[in-house]
């Protein structure tokens, strides 16, 4: 459905991105994933035919995206960065414009925007001035615009950002129904949005392709190590004692009570490290394997190999910001 | 056509909803009208005195001289400022906005954009214009005038509004920042004028009539008369395209340059 062949940006000097190649089939959800400034955006406005790349084609269903571009744009519903809203419009009349504009015939306009309302719970406020809504409301109807023409293909730049944690959750269950009607591209720096919708992983960093492939394949590539998370009651420093056992690669002390430890995925130790634990007298409160292999595959991919599990949290926290 | 018709009805709506649209309209009637009813007084009491008449050129004892003319030409003056405000709302205020990444992303062609968004802007100058012309048939019941001049000469106006139209959405498409489009479109639109002025100061056997052919006042000198002439439909025509064909560049550059 989406093809993309050698592209590359060039902003001046600048390499935005570079020699990007993947194809996305039909009905698939991809995430693409990247810190700030990895090109996720312009990755998109090419795709969508905003902009045109430096070298490289991008394909939609066939049709290439720049020699046939009004093709593809009838395919495609876009949601930029900023929701591209007129604010002295109402949230209807936007909609039947946005309808119209994307070439929807005229029979279909009202059921599509009733559709799209739905989706997006925007019932209540279809007779409002998009001026007077709350940010999460626009943020909505910037998804319902892309909906609107019932597009094979959407493109969804940060759908979730401004929204409460409810809206988040109500907008993933809304990507998961779409699954399967639609293509979707829908980029994020947000790893549980990616694990909560996707089955396909696009890893960009620096403008690079680092990683393409399903969610389990990715996590699979955390070469072979898992890692735990151990909290105990006392304070006892416990990290040599950890340290020894066999398959334990590496234990760091987040505090005096909480520890991270990496070890082989290819025996479980989890009842190895109770026993010690409990042995020591430090006492055990919490020992759960880490849920975030994604988060680690990812963080390994984009901000280098050599950083440790510590400081891993740490950036962690701050990309989940 | 259809996606002209479009953003034709979106961008026409969205002039008759703003209220800009509105604080322009009420301040050209009421600035019209005091215009208007004043020239009309002059022009009373120099053809009821004799004393008045005295040293007065024929041209200043005829009524589409000396009160349609100077109304009409109020209302050039009216256009030069107020058609680069409306127009800094269909371009620069779409790209500030980023609505325009829609447009740029729907099955729209650049040349669509800027027609349709040219004919809603012109839409508000040909009601001006037609706002205008109300006083000349409100005077018409009160006493008899040739309407055939009167007419061309309105013609010649809304010809010049449109020319307005198309440079001052040609200064929008420049800039994505309201207030410099605004006041590049005034400059624009007083520079139309300089240019066609520089015929007065070079006096060259070649520069004079260049410069005369492409002065404003030169080809609207015509129309005012009550002539309407061919290369001055033409000149006005070919001002309109190229800018409204500059706007479309520019636009499409927008796919490239980002």
């Amino acid at each position: 459905m989406i093809e993309v062949l050698n592209l590359t940006k060039n902003y001046g000097d600048r390499t935005a991105i570079d020699n990007l190649n993947f194809k996305i089939e039909k009905g698939d959800v991809v995430g693409l994933l990247g810190p700030n400034g990895a090109g996720k955006s312009t990755t998109m406005k090419i795709i969508t035919g905003f902009m045109s790349p430096t070298s490289g084609v991008a394909r939609i269903g066939g049709f290439d995206v720049f020699e046939s571009p009004l093709e593809v744009k009838k395919k495609i519903g876009y949601l930029p960065e900023t929701p591209p809203l007129y604010l002295d419009m109402t949230v209807e009349d936007y909609l039947r414009y946005v309808a119209e504009l994307k070439l929807v015939p005229s029979a279909e306009i009202k059921k599509n925007i009733e559709k799209s309302l739905l989706k997006t719970q925007l019932l209540s406020v279809r007779k409002r001035v998009i001026r007077n809504l709350s940010k999460g409301f626009k943020q909505r109807v910037g998804i319902a615009q892309a909906l609107v023409s019932n597009p094979e293909v959407l493109v969804l730049d940060e759908p979730t950002v401004g929204l409460d944690p409810k809206q988040v959750a109500e907008i993933r269950e809304l990507i998961k129904e779409l699954k399967g009607s639609h293509t979707i591209i829908l980029s994020t720096h947000i790893l549980s949005e990616v694990q909560a919708t996707c089955n396909k992983v696009i890893i960009i960093h620096q403008g690079k392709i680092v990683a393409q492939d399903s969610i389990d394949q990715i996590e699979k590539m955390n070469q072979g190590f898992v890692t735990l998370n151990l909290k105990t009651r006392a304070a006892k420093n416990i990290k040599l004692i950890l340290e020894k056992i066999e398959g334990v690669k590496s234990v760091s002390a987040s505090d005096d009570l909480t520890y991270v430890i990496e070890m082989s995925d290819r025996a479980d130790l989890t009842d190895d490290i109770a026993a010690e634990v409990l042995k020591s007298g430090a006492g055990l409160v919490e020992l759960v394997r880490s849920k975030n292999q994604l988060e680690d595959v990812f963080l390994r991919l984009t901000y280098g190999q050599g950083v440790n599990q510590q400081e891993n949290h740490q950036v962690t926290n701050e990309v989940l910001v | 056509m259809k996606m002209i018709w479009i953003i034709f009805k979106k961008e026409f709506l969205g002039f008759y909803k703003s209220p800009l649209f509105y604080l322009i309209a009420f301040l050209s009637t009421i600035l019209l009208s005091i215009t208007f009813s004043m020239g009309l007084q002059n022009f009373a009491m120099t053809i009821s005195n004799s004393m008045y008449q005295m040293g007065v050129s024929s041209q200043q004892m005829n009524i589409h001289y000396s009160v349609f003319l100077q109304h009409l030409s109020f209302l050039n003056l009216m256009f030069m400022f107020f058609v680069p405000a409306l127009a800094m709302r269909l371009i620069a205020e779409e790209k500030k906005t980023r609505t325009f990444d829609l447009l740029l992303t729907s099955p729209v062609e650049s040349f669509q954009i800027v027609i349709g968004k040219f004919l809603a802007l012109f839409s508000v100058v040909f009601s001006i214009t037609l706002v205008a012309c109300i006083y000349f048939v409100i005077s018409r019941r009160m006493f008899e005038f040739n309407w055939g001049p009167t007419l061309v000469a309105a013609f010649g106006i809304l010809l010049v509004g449109a020319v307005y139209c198309a440079v001052s959405l040609f200064a929008s498409s420049l800039t994505e920042n309201t207030m410099i489009s605004f006041s590049l479109g005034i400059v624009f639109n007083i520079s139309l004028w300089i240019l066609g002025g520089l015929s007065e100061v070079f006096e060259g056997p070649i520069s004079k009539p260049i410069f005369e052919q492409i002065s404003l006042n030169q080809h609207l000198q015509g129309m005012i008369e009550g002539v309407l002439k061919t290369n001055g439909l033409i000149f006005f025509c070919s001002l309109i395209f190229l800018f409204c064909f500059l706007t479309e560049r520019l636009v499409e550059s927008a796919r490239w340059r980002a």
